[in-house]
């Protein structure tokens, strides 16, 4: 530890020595273990430390940014000079430069984000792990004839951070992921589907038959599925899929999008914009919360923050140079380089998602989908997808090969029912909810 | 550690332990790049990938490991890790000897030999002020420019078990502009351009024009209407429209898929999957393009492959795990996204060559469709085969005609559906702007690809427009 800070505050005094007025540095250093299962073997194991530094210098107003693999004396002597040196070309900002000087927030062990049992637990456990999951989804249903693997991957980073203030700071963190890819075979067509869990630490982590089974299930449940008819309906994201869409939103809401006039919520603060069901909190303190941290990528503390609540929007979310472009306190969210998440989540209902299937007359719930384009200045959301018709409050067959579309604005003020399944398992999570109209493009 | 001959030899002797075969990947990149915001030069960047990735195979495992810590105890104690998927097995092969210099591949780029970072920083910067200049003088709708030039140099070297030592220098260069206009409503526009070149390719290829044909996009989607929804004739525009490609057929080749039986591809050699009108090549050759490797990740050079013929699959894209399990060559298709990461079979610049009709011809013949005139991206799962492609620019096509814009919607289908489904080729192929990346187990690399106007009988669009 002392030589990471001793790595990190000479990388930051380099570049000082080099001409920049002020500088911080980040060390990350990521133990990474990965087995990946196929069938009974054990396709792939990896295993590594890698080390990287990123450093931020700041010349006269004048930004640039390092990030390096190369650790040695030399190579970063070599290329601090370059960044500092690089720095001199790019135009002065009055907002540029480093945030003012904060108190140390402690290591943050309030937050649990180190699990002992990620570095105790012996690499053959971790490896059976993966080869329970492949045959615990293969014995599911005869049809899981294939997988695209089952996956048990646990890293240990260290983040030490240092700047010219004299800010000095680190703190680690764990996590664990276990998925599975079982395909199920219906006639000629394949199906594959997927499930997994993320958690701090392997007491957290969901157990290897109940990710076995939800993954298998998902896959023998898609068999038989057909292309539904054009029409307009409810739509019912599943959790994992809610999330997806509440990474849209976190993107209009992201101040570096905004400072370029690349988000449909620009000039929306203070408005009602979502259903009274919108409150969206963004939370780097939540205990064991896989976005936690003590402080952001620039030594700012982490908090939380209300992002919308009953559908208003109250805040972007900013790092101190955006903050102070558009006139706002950091938020603690910068991110390397940027702005990020930190827990970024709807509030959940009470409902279960069985719930708000059965209370749907008739709509679709979405379980997959695919695509990643949304048009940020407008909202535009379209996206392939599978899932399930639901007719009378209950599933009737499945669906795929088709496309739901909306306009973001829409789905946010259309929400009408919030589930309660929200579980911490990314930095980005969401409830399962129901949004009350959206275009199914199918036949 | 002086990564020479003796070096590697004394790397991967550790690594083979009681595989089949071991490589060793050494990789230096350096990436430099400007960013441009509100018309002033907003920040540098300057990333360094440096380190080595070793690897064990042993029948259909692979052991990896990866150290960006050169030192003699740091690489030889990620080859043991690597060895330790085959220490249950009998050691049955020994290692080639690694003598002299590596070889240096043919190269297939069209770039200087080394990036010098001296006087560089400020012909960045001037490349980027022209695009910003362009980009507002094309339309006073023009409200805000964000541009990005990064130029990159990757020096690699693969050494093998099997004695192979090759190394290889990828210059790659991109210019990417994204333009936000204010009409009777907000419109974004994304092009890039670049290669497997250096910086001089923008004396060629203006900046300029880079910004202008944003900007352009830009200013047509102020004016776009919902997009429709429902199955329908699309017709798909030259160049970007070989994402279409790349998903609905290219991904499923990759020999890894097809191996584990997991593509609906598999075991389809010699059978039709598309319309006599459809072939499909993918090249790792072509001078420039941005997804060309003169060797792949593995050291095998880029080669030229048919993987559909008149409508026939022809061929899978391999590398050498894949290929040797299949009983099949290497495609020279092995490649990673850095050192930290095994390689997989990927594509390279994946094109359809020239057919019979004309643009003109195409559109006439559609009496109300899309024309899907360029794409922000695609994706793929491989073992159903739906694909969906996402529209940049997109019009309605109404008795022949184009008529009004479309907002940015998804098309879906499935592979050899939508590729039988091909009833009209043009004679008008070429190459996107050079600016697509893929993605695959969380790999990134730079791909190609290429297209003439192609008319698909039916497709689903989804726009929310029921209309």
């Amino acid at each position: 530890m002392a030589d990471s800070i001793a790595l990190a505050a000479g990388a930051v005094e380099s570049a000082v020595a080099l001409g920049a007025d002020e500088a911080e540095a980040t060390l990350t250093v990521v133990e990474r273990f990965s087995v990946e299962a196929r069938d009974r073997e054990v396709t792939t194991l990896e295993q590594s430390t890698g080390r990287s530094l990123t450093l931020r210098v700041f010349v006269d107003g004048k930004k640039a940014t390092l990030a390096t693999s190369d650790l040695s004396l030399d190579g970063l002597r070599k290329f601090a000079r370059e960044t500092v040196e690089a720095a001199r070309h790019v135009a002065n900002d009055p907002y540029a430069g480093l945030p003012e000087a904060q108190a140390f927030p402690g290591d943050g062990s309030a937050l649990e984000m180190y699990a002992a049992d990620v570095r105790e637990r012996p690499n053959e456990a971790k490896i059976d792990d993966a080869l329970g999951l492949e045959a615990l989804a293969r014995a599911y249903d005869p049809r899981i004839v294939n997988s695209s693997g089952s996956h048990v991957v646990d890293v240990v980073a260290t983040i030490t951070f240092a700047n010219s203030k004299g800010f000095h700071g680190s703190y680690r963190g764990t996590q664990v992921t276990r998925d599975s890819a079982p395909i199920a075979q219906d006639g000629a067509s394949k199906r594959v589907a997927h499930y997994g869990s993320a958690a701090r630490g392997y007491a957290s982590v969901e157990a290897v038959d109940s990710i076995a089974r939800t993954a298998a299930r998902r896959a023998v449940d898609m068999c038989g599925a057909r292309k539904p008819q054009t029409t307009r309906c409810p739509v019912i994201f599943e959790r994992d899929i809610a999330a997806l869409v509440l990474s849209d939103v976190f993107s209009a809401l992201n101040a570096a999008n905004v400072a370029v006039g690349n988000s449909f919520l620009i000039g929306k603060g203070g408005h009602k914009i979502g259903s009274g069901l919108v409150t969206i909190f963004d939370d780097g303190r939540l205990a064991g919360g896989l976005g936690s941290a003590p402080f952001d990528s620039e030594g700012v503390p982490t908090r939380r923050t209300v992002v919308f609540r009953d559908g208003v929007l109250e805040t972007f979310l900013y790092d101190t140079y955006y903050g102070r472009k558009l006139g706002a306190a950091s938020t603690g969210n910068a991110s390397s380089g940027g702005v990020g998440p930190t827990n970024f989540y709807l509030q959940a209902g009470t409902a279960s998602l069985a719930a708000l299937v059965e209370s749907t007359a008739r709509g679709v719930l979405i379980v997959d989908t695919i695509g990643f384009s949304t048009e940020s200045v407008t909202g535009t959301y379209s996206r392939g997808a599978r899932g399930f018709m639901i007719e009378n409050g209950e599933l009737s067959y499945p669906i795929d090969e088709f496309t739901i579309a909306g306009n973001l604005v829409e789905m946010l003020a259309g929400i009408d029912a919030v589930a309660n399944d929200l579980r911490f398992d990314g930095s980005v999570v969401s409830p399962s909810f129901r949004v009350a109209e959206m275009t199914v493009s199918g036949t | 550690m002086h990564l020479d001959a003796a070096a590697f030899e004394k790397i991967l002797t550790h690594a083979l332990g009681a595989g089949e075969y071991a490589d060793a990947f050494y990789e230096r990149r350096i990436n430099r790049s400007f960013r441009l915001q509100d018309g002033k030069i907003h920040e540098a960047g300057l990333v360094v990938s440096r380190g080595v990735g070793i690897r064990a195979l042993s029948g259909e495992c692979t052991g990896y490991a990866y150290s960006d810590d050169l030192s003699e105890e740091a690489l030889l104690n990620a080859a043991r890790v690597a060895a330790l998927i085959a220490r249950d097995r009998a050691a049955k092969v020994s290692i080639i000897r690694i003598v002299g210099e590596p070889a240096q591949a043919h190269s297939v780029y069209d770039a200087a030999d080394e990036l010098s970072a001296d006087g560089q920083s400020a012909k960045y910067v001037e490349l980027l002020a022209r695009a910003d200049v362009a980009a507002r003088a094309h339309d006073p709708r023009v409200r805000a420019v964000n541009a990005t030039l990064s130029e990159e140099s990757q020096e690699v070297v693969v050494a093998t078990s099997e004695g192979r030592y090759v190394r290889d220098r990828r210059p790659l260069v991109s210019l990417a502009v994204q333009s936000v206009a204010h009409g009777a409503a907000r419109g974004t526009g994304m092009f890039g351009d670049g290669g497997r070149t250096d910086i001089g390719y923008f004396t060629r290829r203006s900046p300029e024009e880079i910004a202008r044909e944003s900007a352009r996009i830009a200013c047509v989607n102020t004016e776009a209407i919902e997009a429709p929804a429902g199955e329908m004739e699309v017709v798909v525009g030259a160049g970007s429209g070989g994402v279409l490609l790349h998903e609905a057929v290219g991904h499923g080749l990759e020999g890894d898929f097809n191996r584990q039986g997991r593509s609906l591809y598999s075991g389809r050699v010699g059978e039709r999957v598309a319309s006599d009108l459809v072939t499909i090549f993918d090249d790792g050759n072509l001078a420039g393009e941005r997804g060309s490797l003169a060797i792949d990740d593995e050291g095998t050079p880029g080669q030229h492959k048919v993987l559909v013929e008149n409508g026939i699959l022809r061929g899978y894209m391999q590398d050498r795990l894949n290929a040797g399990l299949m009983g099949a060559e290497s495609t020279g298709s092995g490649r990673r996204q850095s050192f930290r990461t095994p390689p997989l079979p990927r594509m390279c610049n994946t094109y359809m060559p020239d057919g019979a009709s004309t643009y003109d011809e195409i559109i006439a013949s559609v009496k109300k469709g899309v024309f899907a005139k360029s794409f922000a991206g695609g994706q793929v799962e491989i073992s159903k085969g739906d694909f969906v492609f996402m529209l940049a620019e997109g019009y309605l096509i109404e008795d022949g005609k184009l008529s009004a814009p479309i907002r940015g919607a998804t098309l879906i289908g499935n592979g050899p559906d939508v590729m039988t489904r091909v009833v009209m080729v043009g004679n008008d192929t070429r190459f996107a702007g050079r600016s697509y990346t893929c993605g695959k187990s969380g790999q990134y690399v730079p791909v190609g690809v290429g297209m003439p106007t192609v008319k698909i009988a039916s497709v689903t669009v989804g726009g929310s427009s029921l209309g």
